[in-house]
């Protein structure tokens, strides 16, 4: 085993969250070193294609699925430097200021500890950060005034621009959407040229991936990157009240010990309870953080209800971003949709590739055979999508919890249950619904639902935030409410899901936790 | 450099090792196949079968390499692998699911008509593949048909209509920032 040098702060996962905090706390003088179980991926890494794109994605220890809706993380979580965030669309919607006082003021799901007005400088910070191209002003028809986007709208395509005609049948209001890619060159870094390779990561730059944007920062301001270095613990002192380091293993799978004076939990909401709680020590044995019962609790996610149309023009699908041209709140009331609750975000206009999760072979997967390549002739020239993203509420039985079986390293692999309530399905129909009533007034030949297996998007939940230790894990920063120089990071400490992407408001915490950290060092580090 | 380390540099420029006569060499799956490339794990009787099955479920499968990619994709480390399996939540090691996907298929089939599926006739094939993508094979044994049809299903689409030539093929422009080597 070896022992490294103190460091003031140990972050363990390099994606959108552990960036952010590495980047605020080098620039703030701190030593930082960030440990990252996957790869040390380059941008030259990148490559323009389904199958090599599944290099950064879900590797190492499995997570076991159970429940009746099991969690498909593979397709969404990341591995190695930059994260999910590598290959995600760098859709950036926000929150709205419903989604915090859910609790207050329909007595279901959660409060945030905070509000909308909160974290609302913060959204407007990232954007400045790391660029955004949108209108703001058309989307104060929903949220409050802001600060303009520092890019104008991306440019849309055919793709996106058929739906307007349906949407605006059914009086839904479509403004563009807020996305973290360049509509113009932006510090540095170019305009996006509309290929539709998003989703396998970004190698031009037009696309905010950590590796150009939070962690490059990070890495001007001295901190240090230690790639294929896998945490299995954290550790604290004798006493139980403070954390002192982590334990992690190397590339050579041998025993390191990294000592910090502030530790940040930045690895995925499904790995942060795992860590925490095979942290367990006597003073702490149902795991570290967890005073209130409630690490691992209150996993939730994301659903998305699509429609397919095909038209008879060419809309030019190989054409645009794999992420949104156009977005819309306006079912995003929690009472929008009659006899069922929860939010929904609509999105139209992606481009389509052929293969992969969401290639246009899966877009009728019953066909096969000749049958399936005379769909794939059509496909390619009049096929277009759109989704409507559904809110699951937070639920105490969807979980993780350590298995008996370990991995390599001897830690217990975690098991996440997950399973749908009756107002996910509800929603999740009425979206259908929804979605083929547009899809009919645009005019399009063929429309149908993207039915299958109900799908789970955007892990949530596992370490919330709240007021205190008896109804949280952490406070609005991501700090412990027991261990003051424990902080989480990332979608984990989300009290409730909302139905909006949740990258932009990760940024936002995370760069609000890093701030707070920062200011109040002296308090906390001790 | 080693060997090994040489090819894992064109993996990661995009092309796939296969073995042609005991020499490593970087080609696609449709030219590996074309040139009798050694197979690593799959058993001949495995290989037949799944070619069987990739060129019902996409015409072409078979000629483009649906074995040589799945051979060559289970013998490396999960983290390496290229599979769709990997994004489907498919707990590694990979290659233990597609011997039971096939080892299911083959014995449905025997069990139905006392053939292999490879020896079906081409609409019994078609048949017996859209009763598995229904769950609907009585006495099935493995995992559940629906998936191993979209598992397959998944890849011989990526064999055919993912790479440089299926765009081309389709009429649609592939567009790379970084293109892969070998139209693959």
């Amino acid at each position: 085993m070896a022992m490294h040098e103190k460091v003031d702060v140990a972050i363990v996962g390099a994606g959108a969250s552990g960036s952010v905090f590495a980047a605020v706390l080098a620039k703030a003088g701190k030593k930082v070193v960030v440990l990252e179980t996957g790869p040390d991926w380059q941008l030259s890494d990148l490559i323009s294609s389904d199958f090599w794109g599944r290099r950064i994605k879900a590797a190492g220890a499995p997570f076991l699925l159970a429940g009746k809706n099991p969690f498909g993380y593979g397709y969404q979580s990341g591995w190695g430097v930059g994260g999910a965030a590598l290959h995600y669309f760098a859709n950036l919607p926000r929150l709205l200021p419903n989604d915090f006082k859910i609790r207050s003021e329909h007595n279901r799901a959660l409060d945030w500890p905070i509000s909308y007005q909160d974290v609302a400088p913060y959204y407007d910070k990232v954007a400045r950060d790391i660029g955004v191209s949108g209108n703001a002003k058309a989307e104060e028809i929903w949220r409050p005034a802001g600060e303009p986007y520092p890019m104008p709208p991306m440019k849309t395509f055919r793709n996106g621009e058929v739906w307007l005609k349906g949407f605006e049948a059914l009086g839904i209001r479509m403004v563009p959407a807020a996305v973290g890619m360049n509509s113009t060159d932006y510090k540095g870094r170019p305009a996006c040229i509309y290929d539709g390779w998003c989703h396998i990561g970004c190698p031009t730059g037009a696309l905010s991936n950590p590796l150009i944007t939070y962690l490059a920062e990070a890495r001007r301001a001295g901190a240090e990157v230690r790639a294929r270095s896998t945490v299995t613990r954290v550790l604290t002192n004798r006493q139980g009240t403070r954390v002192r380091g982590l334990e992690y293993y190397d590339a050579k799978k041998e025993r390191q010990v990294q000592e910090a004076s502030v530790v940040v939990l930045a690895a995925w909401s499904a790995q942060n309870p795992r860590l925490l709680l095979n942290s367990a020590t006597d003073r702490h044995p149902r795991g570290l953080a967890n005073a209130s019962g409630l690490v691992g609790k209150y996993m939730m996610c994301h659903y998305s209800s699509g429609t397919w149309a095909l038209f008879d023009e060419d809309v030019q699908n190989h054409l645009g971003t794999t992420g949104a041209q156009f977005m819309s709140y306006d079912r995003y009331g929690k009472t929008a949709h009659p006899g069922v609750f929860g939010s929904s975000f609509i999105v139209a206009g992606s481009a389509l590739k052929t293969s992969d999760l969401g290639g246009f072979a899966n877009a009728r997967l019953d066909l096969f055979g000749a049958e399936l390549h005379a769909f794939m002739k059509r496909a390619a020239r009049g096929l277009t999508r759109i989704g409507a993203f559904g809110e699951e509420l937070p639920n105490l039985d969807n979980r993780i919890e350590l298995a008996a079986d370990k991995d390599e390293f001897g830690m217990p692999f975690g098991r996440l249950h997950h399973s749908f309530d009756q107002d996910a399905v509800g929603l999740w129909n009425a979206n259908f619904e929804e979605g083929l009533r547009v899809a009919k007034a645009t005019g399009a030949r063929e429309a149908w639902s993207a039915r299958g297996n109900m799908p789970t998007i955007h892990l949530m939940g596992g370490t919330i935030m709240g007021t205190d230790a008896g109804n949280s894990v952490v406070n609005s920063y991501g700090q412990s409410h027991e261990l003051p120089n424990l902080y989480l990071a990332g979608p984990g400490i989300f009290p409730t899901a909302g139905a909006s992407n949740p990258t932009n408001t990760i940024f936002a915490l995370s760069l609000r936790g890093a701030e707070q950290l920062a200011a109040k060092w002296g308090a906390v580090e001790l | 450099m080693s060997k090994r380390r040489e090819f894992m540099r064109g993996a990661a420029i995009g092309a796939l090792a296969f073995t042609i006569g005991g020499v490593d060499v970087l080609l696609t799956p449709r030219a590996a196949r074309a040139q009798g490339a050694t197979l690593r794990l799959l058993k001949p009787d495995e290989v037949e079968t799944l070619e069987a099955l990739g060129e019902t479920l996409v015409p072409g499968a078979r000629a483009a390499g649906i074995a040589q990619f799945i051979d060559s994709q289970i013998s490396v480390p999960p983290e390496e692998a290229l599979l769709e399996a990997r994004i489907l939540n498919v707990r590694p090691p990979f290659a233990d699911f597609y011997r039971a996907a096939l080892g299911a298929v083959e014995r449905s089939s025997l069990a139905q008509g006392g053939r292999r599926f490879a020896r079906l006739a081409g609409n019994e094939q078609r048949d017996f593949v859209n009763l598995m993508r229904q769950n609907r094979i009585e006495g099935w044994q493995g995992p559940a048909g629906a998936f191993v049809y979209f598992v397959l299903r998944s890849d011989a689409v990526d064999v055919v209509y993912g790479t440089l030539d299926g765009y081309a093929a389709l009429g649609i422009p592939y567009m790379p920032h970084i293109a892969p080597l070998k139209r693959w």
